[in-house]
């Protein structure tokens, strides 16, 4: 039970990673609260659903033509909705709180109650380390997960955009004083933010079936791991994830199954307490 | 020439006016609440078609009181402080005489509360929680499962039939997950059956850790009582990790094994699954089962799956029925009218208990069955007497 509940926490560790690197994104450069983040996240496994299972095209170019979709769709929400609430962040939480909920009931509309699964990427289980079964699309989306956020560290890192990303975070007047066009960044990084949970979106959804109600789950643990690592941090985000997914597991498995989200909120309550920045709590990305 | 102007409008104002109290007039109003979105939206969704049905059906035969039924539906998305308020709205705002339905034994236990205040009758369609109809409210009945009916008419006899020898029960944490595991528990204990309980989270997406301790138990058939989405996320995952098909998986609520979906959900580990259901078409008790089924293809173009469709389906006609004897709407006469209700409808003869002090009280059981999936066939199992095939296992 032990070596499972390690495996399973590190695995749903990434992928919590993975959907909270979008909200961290969006907080750090344009100091927004995106509660529409997780129907970003279902509209990816929608339209990864649709191509793959509907239209037949290939599992792999339906992600990425889903992920541009989403990217796009988001720098739209950008210029028509949250550009003209800068400066005001209660207006923002507002608008994008109504935006979730119209989200969902348009998905509700059009796709329908019942859960879309996109086709697994492989199937069956491997025998970890002689002791357990884990299902091979879990490990495979791991790696996947692991994949886009090393995409990320790098782009933020090595990449001249990273560096303009990194610059507006720290001090967005002195950044537009160097010359960085910060409209046009907040663009790009609703969008980015939006495409990430798309990422998440897909690589999640053949193995939890999307739903339009789905995405509340996933923005409320993406904001749980945000506020435990730090706002606009991305090691805040990995460590974060991390810690939530081990929390939660070895919770579930030696105290109660039944309270399996409850470990990660306490844990969250504990770390505000001695950390109320949370554990890398700072502005910068 | 004004002045006639006015008049002549005004005039016409009050035809319009009157003609549209008129109007109103020949419709008589009766609510139902349920999910229409949430976890559980597939259900609304069956509600709507059970509900069209119904009214058709109720309409073509002279409608109630000698006016057309009007059906208004409230979404309470499952949350207990929406039904609450939803069940409200339908009696102050919709003037309904009558509210029936939800699916949810948390919305469910709160609308009864409502009921009771407001003197309305309400008859629930598909919540199952024991406490809807023990606290004996004079304004409550239940026309469908209750988890002490399922639990001891029909699981516990089947595990039972099938010589099964250890059980694991998985409950969701909601008044229906954790009342039915622990009649489940209750039942099994005294039939000298072997079995553990595991409680899950109802918004849960992964089971891994629960399955796990599953798995270590060894048993030969698992009683899960998880709704919706996470029912498919089970069975799926049950596979993966290989606790299936050695060991079977009772779907203990049923119409999530019966979603469009769910065998592109949970691919090839949905075979040899078994579920609880009240519908099969090879099991139909009466005239008015095969009429639904017919109506509901012409009207929908596929055959009925879920079967809480036919489920609302038979409330409503239960409550036109009360209506049209009681000659009148008012809410005592509608009660007294209900409690002497003898109805053949889709599941069989509708009588309510009337003997106060139990769950029993202004419930009427309807007989279940259970079904297993072989190669995306369904095949009753149990009761014997309606069975079409045995269980298969490996």
């Amino acid at each position: 039970m032990f070596l499972l509940a390690l495996t399973n926490g590190l695995v749903i560790g990434i992928i919590y990673a993975l959907a909270a690197l979008g909200v961290s994104l969006v907080v750090g450069i344009m100091n927004v609260v995106n509660f529409a983040h997780g129907e970003f996240y279902i509209l990816a496994g929608y339209f990864s659903y649709h191509f793959a299972n509907t239209l037949g095209m290939n599992y792999l170019a339906a992600m990425m033509l889903s992920v541009g979709l989403v990217l796009i769709f988001g720098m739209i929400i950008e210029v028509l909705l949250i550009r003209k609430t800068y400066g005001d962040d209660l207006y923002s939480l507002i608008l994008t709180f109504i935006l979730s909920i119209v989200l969902q009931n348009t998905y509700l509309l059009v796709f329908g109650p019942y859960p879309n699964k996109p086709p697994n990427w492989v199937k069956g289980a491997t025998n970890v380390f002689g002791q357990f079964y884990y299902g091979n699309q879990r490990l495979a989306a791991c790696g996947a997960g692991l994949v886009v956020i090393a995409i990320v560290y790098l782009m933020l890192k090595k990449t001249w955009f990273g560096r303009m990303l990194r610059a507006t975070s720290q001090d967005r007047e002195v950044a537009e004083l160097n010359g960085v066009n910060t409209t046009a960044l907040n663009m790009l990084s609703f969008g980015l933010g939006c495409a990430l949970a798309a990422a998440a979106g897909v690589i999640l959804s053949p193995i939890f079936p999307v739903t339009p109600t789905g995405g509340m789950a996933v923005a409320l643990t993406a904001f749980v791991v945000v506020v435990l690592g730090g706002m606009g941090s991305f090691w805040g985000c990995v460590v974060g994830g991390l810690i939530i997914g081990l929390v939660e597991n070895f919770g579930a498995a030696f105290i109660s199954s039944g309270y399996r989200h409850v470990f990660g909120f306490i844990i969250l309550i504990f770390v505000l307490l001695v950390r109320p920045a949370g554990l890398f709590g700072n502005r910068e990305i | 020439m004004k002045k006639s102007m006015v008049c002549m409008v005004f005039v016409v104002l009050l035809i319009f006016i009157g003609s549209a109290g008129f109007v109103a007039a020949e419709t008589l109003k009766i609510g139902v609440v349920g999910p229409r979105t949430g976890t559980a939206a597939a259900t609304g969704k069956s509600f709507t078609e059970g509900i069209k049905l119904a009214t058709d059906y109720v309409n073509a035969h002279g409608g109630v009181l000698g006016k057309k039924m009007e059906v208004v539906f409230e979404d309470t998305a499952g949350s207990p402080d929406k039904a609450a308020s939803g069940f409200e709205r339908l009696v102050t705002r919709d003037n309904v005489v009558m509210v029936l339905g939800e699916s949810h034994s948390s919305a469910a236990l709160a609308e009864i509360e409502v009921a009771n205040r407001l003197k309305i009758p309400f008859i629930v369609a598909e919540a199952w929680a024991d406490p809807i109809t023990a606290k004996n409210y004079k304004f409550v009945f239940r026309a469908g499962p209750s988890n002490s009916g399922v639990v001891n008419e029909t699981i516990a006899k089947w595990v039972i039939h099938e010589g099964f020898k250890k059980a694991y029960i998985v409950a969701e944490n909601t008044d229906w997950g954790l009342g039915i595991g622990k009649l489940c528990e209750k039942a099994l204990n005294a039939a000298g059956i072997a079995n553990k309980t595991v409680v899950t989270e109802r918004k849960g997406q992964d089971h891994y850790t629960e399955l796990a301790k599953i798995k270590a138990f060894n048993p030969d058939v698992i009683l899960a009582f998880v709704y919706g989405t996470g029912l498919h996320y089970f069975v799926a995952q049950a596979g993966e990790v290989h606790l299936t098909p050695k060991a079977i998986i009772l779907d203990g609520a049923g119409p999530p094994s019966l979603w469009p979906d769910f065998w592109n959900n949970v691919g090839d580990y949905g075979n040899l699954e078994c579920l609880v259901s009240s519908m099969h078409k090879d099991v139909e008790l009466t005239k008015l089962a095969t009429l639904f089924r017919k109506n509901y293809e012409k009207e929908f173009g596929k055959a009925p799956t879920d079967y809480k469709s036919r489920s609302i389906f038979d409330v409503v006609l239960i409550a036109a029925d009360a209506i049209n004897r009681a000659g009148t709407t008012d809410a005592n006469a509608l009660v007294d009218a209900l409690e002497k209700t003898s109805l053949t409808v889709t599941r069989g003869q509708v009588a309510f208990g009337t003997t106060k002090g139990g769950p029993e009280y202004h419930q009427w059981m309807p007989p279940m069955l259970v079904i297993q999936w072989q190669d995306k066939n369904q095949i009753v199992l149990y009761p014997p007497a309606g069975a079409t095939g045995s269980l298969k296992h490996k």
